[in-house]
């Protein structure tokens, strides 16, 4: 049983008193008794009631500095888990975000190459493609002119060959009439020496005659040869002029055929790459738009630090508000008014959302959509 | 040659969205933590628009453009307070702090940057 401290019998020990001395005074008479017993009860009354009242004043300052201790604690630990969880959310959104830009980056630097791809300095790779094909066509063509001049050039020597057959008959013709003068001669020479002395002098025309014509059938015979070579010749060359023009048709059409599959090939990549070109590019407005969607979710974590930044300074400052509440209503225990705490947090408020909530607090919940509203903006 | 922004927000996510958003259309952007910070980071540059968060630590939005107005290389430079803030007394004392536009977040990146190709015109 808890021992009853020395204090709360004062007002017995002082009725006491006070009756030891009226009795006395009184003079040992029965008022002076009669008011001395009614001290003692007094005093008595007095220290068995005492305790309690001085129990009720003592419980309620125990009260108030629990209910202290109790903010302090609680508060203490609610607003370290609003701040870890403020600091978690906002090192988990950072390196979100900081992905979120590098995505956006390699994005960037896609399209960039995919445009660079399809068109340079001369400007789109279809033109480009285009123009190399018109530069080897003309390349084709090239070779083709070239083929037909040297198929000219051939025609020109096989005429040369026609020349020189009638050189040949010219030749005959001059080792024929050679022929026919040494007998001519020949018949004269006779007769000269049938004439005897005055065929004298035509025997010596005779036959300076005779060998005249000897050397007209050598030089026709050497003419005859020479042509021979040159026709020869002419037919050699005619040979390898028609064999190197069929040589450069082979090889005209082979690089013809090569130049086509190429240019097919070539075409068909850049056919590809335009494609795939004009696929990202009309993808990428599309990815746009959701960048833009994604950039505008991501701020949720500034207005929802600031939501919290604002609940966790109410809630530190709890504990003084309750401190200050007590030393107000000191031992009379004023009804606690939750009015002037929720007036500091409103004051704190920077979103428009916030106020809407404190303002219809036990109806409205959260509204999504209202943080997707289209920003305001004003110029000023 | 591309403009430069300067980004004066407490809250390092809103910076990383507004430098995505202005890098993408081709802007120079730089970062301030807060008004103290970013009256310490401007030292004369040119600056062709600064966009501030309004609820800072150590020197609120408000006070930052209030005392940037005082510096004659950046009396002129233009202001766009971009904040979550919507209380119309607020945009009133932003206006005669000598800010030029008045931006609630959440924006839309897209929103941001008509605003900035409007203020950065001159």
């Amino acid at each position: 049983m808890r021992q009853r401290p020395l204090h709360f019998y004062y007002p017995l020990f002082m009725a006491l008193a006070a009756a030891c001395a009226i009795v006395p005074l009184a003079g040992w008479q029965w008022h002076g008794w009669l008011i001395g017993a009614v001290l003692l009860a007094a005093g008595g009354a007095a220290a068995v009631f005492a305790p309690a009242a001085g129990a009720a004043v003592a419980s309620s300052d125990d009260y108030l500095v629990s209910r202290r201790h109790f903010g302090e604690q609680v508060a203490t630990v609610w607003a370290s888990h609003i701040d870890a969880s403020r600091t978690q959310m906002e090192t988990a959104v950072v390196a979100l975000v900081g992905r979120f830009s590098s995505i956006v980056m390699k994005l960037e630097q896609a399209l960039a190459a995919s445009g660079a791809a399809r068109s340079h300095e001369g400007g789109s790779i279809v033109e480009v493609s285009a123009a190399s094909e018109k530069e080897l066509r003309s390349l084709l063509d090239m070779l083709a002119g070239a083929a037909a001049s040297k198929q000219q050039m051939l025609h020109k020597i096989e005429g040369l060959q026609e020349i020189t057959v009638q050189l040949q008959k010219m030749a005959a013709d001059v080792a024929s009439i050679a022929w026919q003068t040494n007998l001519l001669a020949l018949n004269a020479a006779i007769e000269a020496a049938r004439a005897g002395e005055a065929g004298r002098g035509f025997a010596v025309v005779a036959t300076e005659v005779r060998m005249l014509s000897n050397r007209s059938a050598d030089i026709g015979k050497q003419i005859a040869q020479q042509v021979g070579q040159i026709s020869a010749a002419i037919g050699a060359t005619s040979q390898a002029a028609g064999e190197s023009s069929r040589e450069e048709n082979r090889a005209a059409q082979a690089s013809e055929a090569v130049i086509g599959k190429v240019l097919s090939s070539f075409r068909g990549i850049t056919d590809a790459l335009v494609q795939s070109s004009d696929l990202l590019q009309r993808e990428s407005s599309g990815i746009q738009a959701e960048v833009s969607d994604a950039l505008m979710q991501l701020q949720f974590q500034d207005r929802v630090s600031q939501i919290l930044a604002h609940v966790q300074q109410n809630i530190a400052r709890l504990p003084s508000y309750l401190d200050e509440h007590a030393q107000r209503s000191g031992a009379a225990l004023l009804p606690l008014d939750p009015s002037g705490l929720l007036a500091e947090l409103e004051s704190t408020y920077a979103m428009a959302e916030e106020r809407t909530l404190h303002g219809h607090s036990a109806l409205a919940q959260p509204q999504p959509q209202q943080h997707q509203q289209a920003e305001e903006l004003t110029f000023f | 040659m591309a403009k430069t922004i300067m980004v004066v927000d407490d809250s390092i996510s809103i910076r990383q969205v507004v430098g995505i958003a202005l890098k993408q259309a081709g802007y120079d952007v730089f970062e301030a933590s807060d008004g103290k910070d970013a009256l310490a980071k401007l030292t004369g540059q040119k600056v062709n628009l600064i966009i501030s968060d309004v609820n800072m630590p150590n020197m609120d939005g408000i006070s930052f453009v209030r005392e940037l107005k005082t510096r004659p290389a950046y009396k002129f430079t233009p202001v766009l307070m971009l904040t979550t803030e919507s209380q119309e007394d607020k945009k009133e004392q932003g206006k005669a702090a000598g800010a030029r536009a008045w931006m609630v977040k959440p924006f839309k990146p897209e929103a941001l940057l008509a605003a900035v190709q409007k203020l950065t015109m001159a």
